[in-house]
């Protein structure tokens, strides 16, 4: 009887693998139902024509694409984009790995100061952005006060009045929350080093500024490489600082709020496609160029 | 000797000096915040700063809290009704894509650990790589979707699309954590006579809380701060969560700046309580999600 039961089993094996994709079944249709599908029917209907308000959906081919580099606001949205990805990144960085060094030292209570480090990017962006927006308020916000006690200005700023002045500070506050994922990308890579090299770089002769180049950096340029693709891509991203502090102004619009705009205000639904697939391969082909260049640099030499 | 002890005590200072610059850059902004929340209004206009009000007020949050309150001389409904539904909405989005998020990726990740089947590390890779596309790609034919299937604004709907958006991070996570259990353990359990599936469930899982507690909080706090989804799949107050809500305190004409970050004081508790007391598990589910 037993004998005949062990033939009638299906063979382990199977047995694993129709376990195994029962596990994952889950995963397939979500993500294929709400995100892959979804993307291929975006890049599908950017080709076409789709716009609720209208009937049928012609194919236009590549006129979408045509219309977008010939948008102003289009292009005034990508100025903006990239001048907040160059101001954002090199902030996040900059600061980032300095918190991150800076705690790599610090003995005593260093799980509190990781605590206070890291709270800013585990708050709502909404919530910071209204935050930074009391900050900034012309008449009572607390930069004017602060600057004018120094001495420094002589009668409050009106500071969106500026056009880079607005993106620098929409890209402080993107900045203040983003950071603390930086640092602590590169605090694992610096956790990571092995400390006998800094005594024998030490026994060379090896000053501070020294070690951390030729010691610390190419350590920690794979989680530099990470820390700068994702700024890279959160930057591109960028909306909700931008459309708390300044709605729709031309002026510091992003991509992704152009796009916003173009698919659930004006309802043109292909236009906003074919714009968020062009934002989404600038953001892959910038982190990509990074990874590459840091990791033939870096090669251990 | 006397050089060295020189060395030492400015090595200090400018180590004691760094982090409390680091500790205003990070917490300032915060504590202002609360300044503010706890400042009666007529200071706030005032033009003299003060680092902790000369009177301590809680009208701010008796706005959103009471039954009705004074408003520049007017007596105003209060909010509580709007903000205490919205928080609703907030808590009963987030904790539901967090429970389902982890349930899902506990079990999902250790079949890509664990299980040889077709199709097994091509679905991970992709399931990886989506973590690139920025959600506004796949956003309108989200909504199409969504209306087709009567799923806007329900919670149903806003949670099913936290976790297709949290999902690969915490697929992420969790393979690392099965990957670091030796596989012994579960040979053992093997040749004891256990199925796969109650190993799982009762030998590794409990090994592998930590990765879980890190994946929920993750998932917990990226789903709490969202804004974009919700802007476009919650439009009315039966599923709109404190996201979306707060900045609609700005009206056209007269921001009352002590609501708003009164209201934002209380839509970070969630967080700040978060990470005050699992810290730990946080720190180490992002070194872990972010590296390798």
């Amino acid at each position: 009887m037993n004998r005949i039961l062990n033939r009638l089993r299906p063979l382990p094996k199977l047995k694993e693998a129709i376990l195994g994709m029962g596990y994952v079944t889950p995963v397939f249709f979500i993500m294929g139902a709400l995100v892959v599908l979804p993307l291929i029917s975006t890049i599908w209907d950017s080709f076409y024509n789709v716009n609720p308000m209208r009937a049928g959906t012609p194919f236009v081919g590549f006129d979408n694409y045509a219309k977008l580099l010939s948008d102003p606001n289009v292009q005034k949205s990508w100025t903006n984009t990239f001048i907040y990805v160059a101001i954002t990144v090199i902030l996040e960085t900059v600061l980032g790995v300095g918190a991150a060094l800076l705690l790599n030292k610090v003995k005593f209570g260093r799980s509190w100061l990781l605590a206070a480090l890291i709270l800013p990017w585990c708050l709502p962006p909404v919530v910071n952005a209204v935050v930074w927006m009391w900050i900034y308020n012309p008449s009572y916000g607390v930069l004017n006060g602060v600057l004018l006690s120094l001495g420094l200005i002589e009668e409050n700023r009106v500071w969106f009045n500026d056009q880079f002045t607005a993106l620098f500070l929409i890209s402080i506050v993107h900045a203040w929350r983003m950071m603390p994922l930086t640092a602590i990308i590169i605090l694992a890579a610096l956790q990571a080093i092995p400390k006998d090299l800094y005594e024998a770089a030490k026994l060379d002769g090896a000053g501070p500024i020294k070690m951390f180049r030729k010691v610390t950096l190419p350590l920690i340029s794979g989680g530099l490489a990470i820390a700068l693709s994702q700024s890279t891509v959160f930057a591109f991203n960028l909306f909700d600082e931008a459309w708390i502090l300044n709605g729709a102004g031309l002026d510091t619009r992003t991509v992704m709020i152009q796009v916003y705009m173009s698919a659930f205000q004006n309802l043109k639904f292909s236009y906003g496609m074919a714009l968020s697939i062009l934002a989404m391969l600038a953001s892959l082909i910038v982190s990509a160029v990074y990874v590459l260049r840091i990791y033939r640099e870096t090669r251990f030499d | 000797m006397y050089m060295k002890n020189f060395k030492t005590v400015i090595g200090k200072t400018s180590l004691i000096f760094a982090v409390s610059l680091l500790l205003f850059w990070s917490l300032g902004p915060i504590y202002w915040s609360f300044v503010t929340s706890i400042t009666p209004p007529n200071d706030l206009v005032s033009s003299e700063l003060h680092l902790w009000p000369e009177t301590v007020s809680f009208e701010h949050y008796g706005k959103l809290f009471g039954a009705t309150s004074i408003s520049q001389g007017n007596e105003v409904q209060s909010i509580w009704p709007q903000f205490s539904k919205a928080f609703a909405n907030s808590l009963v989005t987030s904790i539901g894509a967090t429970l389902l998020t982890v349930l899902i990726a506990a079990f999902g990740a250790y079949a890509f650990v664990r299980f040889t089947f077709p199709g097994r590390d091509i679905l991970f890779y992709v399931v990886v790589a989506t973590m690139a596309i920025p959600a506004y790609t796949v956003m309108i034919p989200l909504y199409r979707l969504m209306i087709s299937l009567s799923l806007i604004n329900t919670h149903t709907g806003v949670i099913f699309i936290y976790i297709s958006a949290f999902l690969p991070l915490a697929l992420w996570l969790m393979r690392s954590v099965y990957q670091a259990i030796p596989i012994s353990l579960e040979e053992a359990a093997y040749l004891d006579g256990a199925g796969k599936t109650y190993t799982l469930m009762r030998i590794v899982l409990p090994l592998a809380a930590p990765g879980l507690i890190a994946a929920a909080i993750l998932t917990f706090l990226n789903a709490w701060g969202q804004f974009m989804v919700p802007l476009v799949f919650s439009p009315t107050l039966a599923t709109k969560p404190l996201t979306v809500l707060i900045p609609e305190f700005v009206t056209r004409n007269y921001i009352d700046y002590g609501l708003m970050n009164a209201a934002g004081i209380v839509a970070i508790a969630p967080p700040i309580i978060l990470v005050v007391f699992l810290n730990k598990y946080l720190v180490s589910g992002l070194m872990a999600g972010s590296g390798k």
